[in-house]
């Protein structure tokens, strides 16, 4: 008997039996969820619910018989995810408010369309036919009304949650510029963009990837200024990603690089929508994804690297004098350690004879020979780095006391390390702060020690082989296709504007060459700043 | 599979910065003639004979734009004699290889590192240079790009330096023994213009290869001005005498610079740089012709599984080819290099050009 019972069970609502199996592994139950539909009777999808959200006590399920049939009905959210005021009204409007109207003569047939399209107190309506999209909704901060009878559902948008107000970004800081920065919202982030870039031809596409997480992800681009090949492109990759769990934008990334053995990034990150509005002006794709700030931008360039935002905002030749440095000080910070080693070490004709003298001086009673000397020293300057990072703050300038001191000091006296090591180890260090976004100084450090192995076993000649190397590495790399060395090579003379240095943004008339090829004109020519027009005329009479 | 382009641009950089390295790797072979100090007459001279070689290969190459010079030659030769001759050049561009690779390994063990083997500074070389070729012509235009100024940079500067060092009667007396050396000093500078068939494998993957000439006839132009402008500066501050006797003169006018004295001295180094980067090129650029041109000779589809052999008999060819330095030089002697070019090169090529005018009649 009770096997019939069971056999008739299942062919009426097929799984559900299934969902109460506590033997069901994850991915056979997402399977079997995405296939419930939701029925005519209150009490099954109610049922349902429980079944596949458990005793979970943050779904809350308020019932009610509503209207002057009193026809059952529920109202389901999840806390902490709406916003308490919207839901009041919504439970007020199905209790009084259907009461007062004539909607509420409504039959169990025709309520639910009734209240749709007479009551519903919210713009953002959804009507959703199985389990699936209702719980997608829920978990957005919609709130699901249903009603006995009717095979649907009805969420209306009621979200607010509490995110991290707007704060200037800790990672990328300026001097001149918006203080804004990106929060872990995706909704914030997006409208952050469009406050900057009006047109309504800034599309966004939204993807809902990871199959336990279902973050949100979207690809952001104006559209006719982006390549559609790279839209495509990025669409594609972005499609591609299959994982259980997306927490942060470094998973997107790691999915569509197009070196994933890469050392150096070949996807742009940044924290801020100044930042991201410019590139997308540029015709690049921003990658926006939920509950991080970091959002991704394609194509990238190794140049961009050493591109600040105050660059764009300070007066041109301090900006241009400011990336200059930068770029150097970038350089400096891979090759300088391995430039002294390998000078030192093979090259002494290169020092003055008085500069080789002193240095020679101070070397002496060191035991150690300069590649060891500069190698240790550059390892416990990385470490004294990552562990500043990791300390809590109260503590980090304690530990900085004990390395510039004791490490520093102590170590020179003691006459383990010679002084002019420990200078140039500063100056690496120093140099290696310029670059603008942090994280990407970590590229630079990696190679430091390959220069300083190589300066110290072949001298100039390793330099000049690591250099190559390096070139040659960066010169095979793409991003999303495009060169990543570009404008260098290959060579891009018009783009050299914006490369070492800045002109004026009444000169760079033209968008970067490969990523604008569309719509190359940016800006007006001969726009040069200059006095009134009358006065101009009275010139030429 | 995609096809690979390189911009005429950057055929345009590669050419004039394998010749221009040439330049300062041997200048001997231009003042080792008995020009003396007339040098700079014989230097004149090449560049128009030079300029006048890059225009046959690059104009017959326009000719056919889709051809290598291995794949026209049978075309217009015929299978054996043509086949003959691409073998010819084939050793050509492994020779040119081994050789200029070797001779950056010989200045570096004398100048810098006198006790690591010829062996490693030529394999790390041929290393750097497989990489590219794996990677594609693309990235060795794209390193053309990226690292000719660096390279014009240095090469300029360290002849600015010398010039102020110019000792106009180092240079005089002015042809005072008539056009004769003069003529004989230029026999080996074009001979070296060998260099130039570079042109004819690269035509074929040029993103407009019927503008391949103009290209070619200004990186020629270019590197002759640099060649009159290092033979002045050499013979002018070494005189004739050293300039001809020393092994690598360039290097010896470098070395002897203060480019800021008590700051930087000994700026040789950056000239040595400058011509580790044009060494890369060149060795690159002779990879890619010989894999690509064997590949072509016996019908394989992908020139990259050559690749790895090919640079294995290249540095081996580099280190035993020649027993010392001079055994290189001797090679560059008039008497020697002359005909082994006429040979193995110039006379394919006018065969080729009259094959082909007689095809057009």
């Amino acid at each position: 008997m009770r096997f019939f019972r069971n056999l008739f069970h299942r062919q009426s609502d097929p799984g559900l039996s299934e969902l109460k199996d506590d033997r069901l592994d994850i991915s056979r139950r997402e399977a079997v969820e995405k296939q419930l539909p939701l029925v005519a009777s209150l009490e099954d999808n109610l049922e349902m619910l429980r079944a596949v959200v458990g005793p979970s006590s943050d779904v809350i399920t308020r019932r009610l018989k509503v209207g002057r049939g009193r026809i059952p009905a529920a109202l389901i959210h999840i806390k902490g995810f709406v916003d308490t005021v919207l839901l009041e009204r919504i439970t007020n409007v199905l209790t009084l408010g259907l009461l007062e109207s004539p909607v509420g003569n409504a039959s169990r047939h025709t309520i639910f369309s009734e209240f749709r399209d007479r009551l519903a107190q919210s713009s953002d309506v959804m009507e959703v036919t199985n389990f699936d999209n209702m719980w997608t909704n829920l978990a957005q901060g919609h709130a699901a009304v249903l009603f006995d009878g009717t095979a649907k559902a009805l969420t209306l948008n009621t979200q607010g949650f509490a995110t991290r107000a707007v704060q200037e970004p800790a990672s990328e800081t300026v001097i001149r510029g918006p203080r804004e920065g990106f929060v872990e919202s995706i909704e914030t982030n997006v409208s952050m963009i469009r406050r900057r870039v009006r047109t309504p031809n800034l599309w966004m596409e939204q993807f809902t990837l990871g199959d336990l997480t279902r973050t949100q992800v979207a690809i952001m681009y104006i559209k006719g200024l982006a390549s559609e090949e790279l839209v495509q492109e990025v669409r594609q990759r972005v499609r591609r990603i299959k994982i259980d769990g997306i927490l942060e934008s470094g998973y997107v990334e790691e999915f569509i690089e197009d070196n994933p053995f890469s050392v150096f990034p070949t996807i742009f990150r940044t924290e801020r929508p100044d930042r991201v509005a410019s590139m997308l002006l540029e015709g690049r794709v921003a990658i926006f994804t939920q509950a991080t700030p970091f959002v991704l931008v394609v194509p990238m360039n190794f140049f961009m690297l050493t591109q600040a935002p105050d660059d764009y905002y300070e007066k041109v030749p301090i900006g241009a004098f400011l990336r200059l440095l930068r770029v150097v000080g970038f350089w400096m910070s891979v090759v300088l350690p391995g430039f002294y080693v390998a000078a030192l070490t093979f090259h002494n004709e290169l020092f003055p004879t008085d500069l080789l003298i002193s240095i020679s001086a101070s070397k002496e009673g060191v035991p150690f020979p300069v590649l060891f000397e500069v190698l240790v020293m550059e390892m416990v300057f990385e470490l004294l780095r990552e562990a500043g990072i990791r300390l809590p703050r109260a503590i980090g300038p304690a530990i900085s006391i004990v390395g510039a001191l004791v490490l520093g000091d102590a170590a020179i006296r003691a006459g383990l390390v010679s002084p002019p090591v420990v200078i140039i180890v500063a100056l690496t260090a120093i140099a290696s702060f310029t670059v603008p976004t942090f994280s990407y100084g970590i590229a630079a450090r990696l190679f430091r020690f390959v220069f300083i192995i190589f300066g110290g076993t072949f001298g100039l000649f390793g330099i000049q082989f690591a250099f190559l190397a390096v070139i040659i590495y960066l010169i095979g790399l793409r991003s999303f296709g495009y060169p990543y060395f570009a404008p260098a090579g290959p060579l891009i003379l018009s783009d050299f504007k914006d490369v070492f240095l800045r002109t004026w943004w009444w000169s760079m008339t033209k968008r970067p060459f490969l990523e604008a090829l569309r719509e190359p004109v940016r800006a007006a020519g001969g726009r040069r700043p200059r006095q009134s027009i009358e006065k101009e005329e009275k010139e030429k009479r | 599979m995609r096809v690979e382009r390189i911009a005429n641009r950057q055929m345009g950089f590669i050419i004039f910065m394998i010749r221009t390295t040439f330049i300062i790797a041997t200048l001997p072979v231009l003042t080792s003639g008995n020009a003396g100090q007339d040098a700079w007459a014989s230097a004149l001279l090449t560049l128009f004979v030079t300029v006048v070689i890059a225009v046959g290969i690059a104009a017959l190459g326009a000719r056919f734009p889709e051809m290598t010079v291995i794949e026209y030659s049978r075309k217009l030769l015929g299978k054996y004699l043509g086949g003959l001759i691409s073998l010819g050049f084939l050793w050509l561009f492994l020779h040119i290889a081994a050789t200029d690779s070797r001779l950056y390994a010989e200045v570096l063990v004398t100048g810098y590192l006198p006790n690591t083997p010829l062996l490693f500074i030529v394999s790390s070389m041929v290393v750097l240079a497989s990489l590219i070729v794996y990677q594609g012509i693309e990235s060795l235009g794209r390193l053309a790009d990226a690292l000719i100024f660096l390279f014009t940079a240095f090469v300029i500067a360290s002849m600015l330096v010398a010039m102020r060092r110019i000792d106009a009667a180092n240079l005089e007396p002015v042809l005072a023994r008539g056009v004769g050396p003069v003529l004989s000093g230029t026999i080996t500078p074009i001979a070296v213009g060998a260099q130039f068939i570079g042109i004819s494998m690269l035509v074929p993957v040029l993103t407009a290869p019927k503008k391949a000439v103009s290209a070619a006839i200004l990186a020629a132009l270019l590197n002759g001005v640099v060649l009159v402008l290092a033979a002045v500066t050499v013979v002018g501050t070494l005189g004739p005498e050293l300039g001809s006797r020393t092994v690598f003169p360039f290097f010896l006018m470098t070395r002897s610079l203060e480019l800021a004295p008590r700051f930087l001295e000994r700026v040789d180094v950056f000239g040595t740089i400058a011509w580790g980067f044009g060494l890369l090129i060149d060795v690159t650029l002779f990879l890619y012709c010989g894999s690509r041109g064997m590949s072509q000779l016996f019908g394989l589809r992908d020139y990259r599984p050559l690749v790895a052999p090919m640079a294995v008999v290249w540095a081996l060819l580099a280190v035993h080819g020649y027993d010392d330095v001079f055994e290189v030089l001797a090679l560059f002697r008039p008497e020697v290099i002359f005909p082994y070019i006429t040979v193995i090169m110039f006379v394919p090529f006018l065969l080729l050009w009259a094959a082909y005018l007689i095809r057009r009649l």
